[in-house]
């Protein structure tokens, strides 16, 4: 997605090498995406309900 | 002693085939040190850039690699939004958002990083038309960060 969008970051964080990141957002379970630090899901996801997590961290 | 096997060097070179545009791989790590510091991130360093250097070495007229110390050059990794090490900008042409890796590619990650490769070289994505037009109406930028770990 950050391909097609000038609005998008994307990081990948190999979380056993930042563990205070582990700490800050805390990750039990991976893969967790966190988006704008407000809207969080662990595991994989369809494109769709991706997208639509990405509207609402946006909105 | 190399980190990739010959097996896998082979299947990535053959996936190389299929690279088009130049792909930037922009490196930020720190210098081995002597001092073992607490509180400092201990991370591979050393293993990542090898790691990196490999993959590059598979297509060197298309993967650019640069290394830069994050603490001799802090203004350029601020400019990437790079605070941490390692971590890789990932960037090309096709590239509009910008794509980052904290940390070492190992392990189920380095798919990722392969095709990560690839698409950016391509300039091609599987996403659905909807979701282009959704990307293209975001109110805002988003900061997506996916946590993994390497096994």
């Amino acid at each position: 997605m950050a391909l097609e969008s000038s609005q998008v970051t994307a990081d990948v964080v190999e979380v056993t090498e930042f563990m205070e990141l582990a700490t800050k957002y805390q990750i039990r379970g991976v893969p967790k995406t966190v988006i704008n630090d407000s809207v969080e899901f662990v595991g994989a996801e369809s494109e769709n309900n991706f997208v639509s997590y990405l509207k609402k961290a946006a909105s | 002693m190399a980190i990739l096997t010959t097996e896998t060097t082979h299947a990535i070179k053959k996936e190389f085939e299929h690279l088009s545009g130049e792909v930037r791989l922009i490196h930020f790590t720190k210098p081995e040190s002597l001092l073992f510091v607490p509180g400092a991130e201990q991370g591979l360093f050393k293993e990542t850039r090898q790691l990196l250097e490999e993959v590059a070495a598979l297509a060197p007229e298309k993967i650019r690699l640069e290394v830069h110390d994050i603490q001799e050059e802090p203004e350029l990794a601020a400019g990437y939004g790079v605070t941490r090490a390692p971590a890789t900008v990932m960037t090309g042409d096709a590239v509009k958002g910008r794509i980052r890796f904290f940390g070492i590619p190992s392990g189920y990650e380095f798919p990722t990083l392969i095709g990560g490769i690839l698409e950016i070289s391509q300039g091609a994505t599987n996403l659905s038309p909807a979701t282009r037009e959704a990307l293209a109406e975001l109110p805002a930028s988003v900061h997506i960060q996916v946590f993994v770990t390497p096994t």
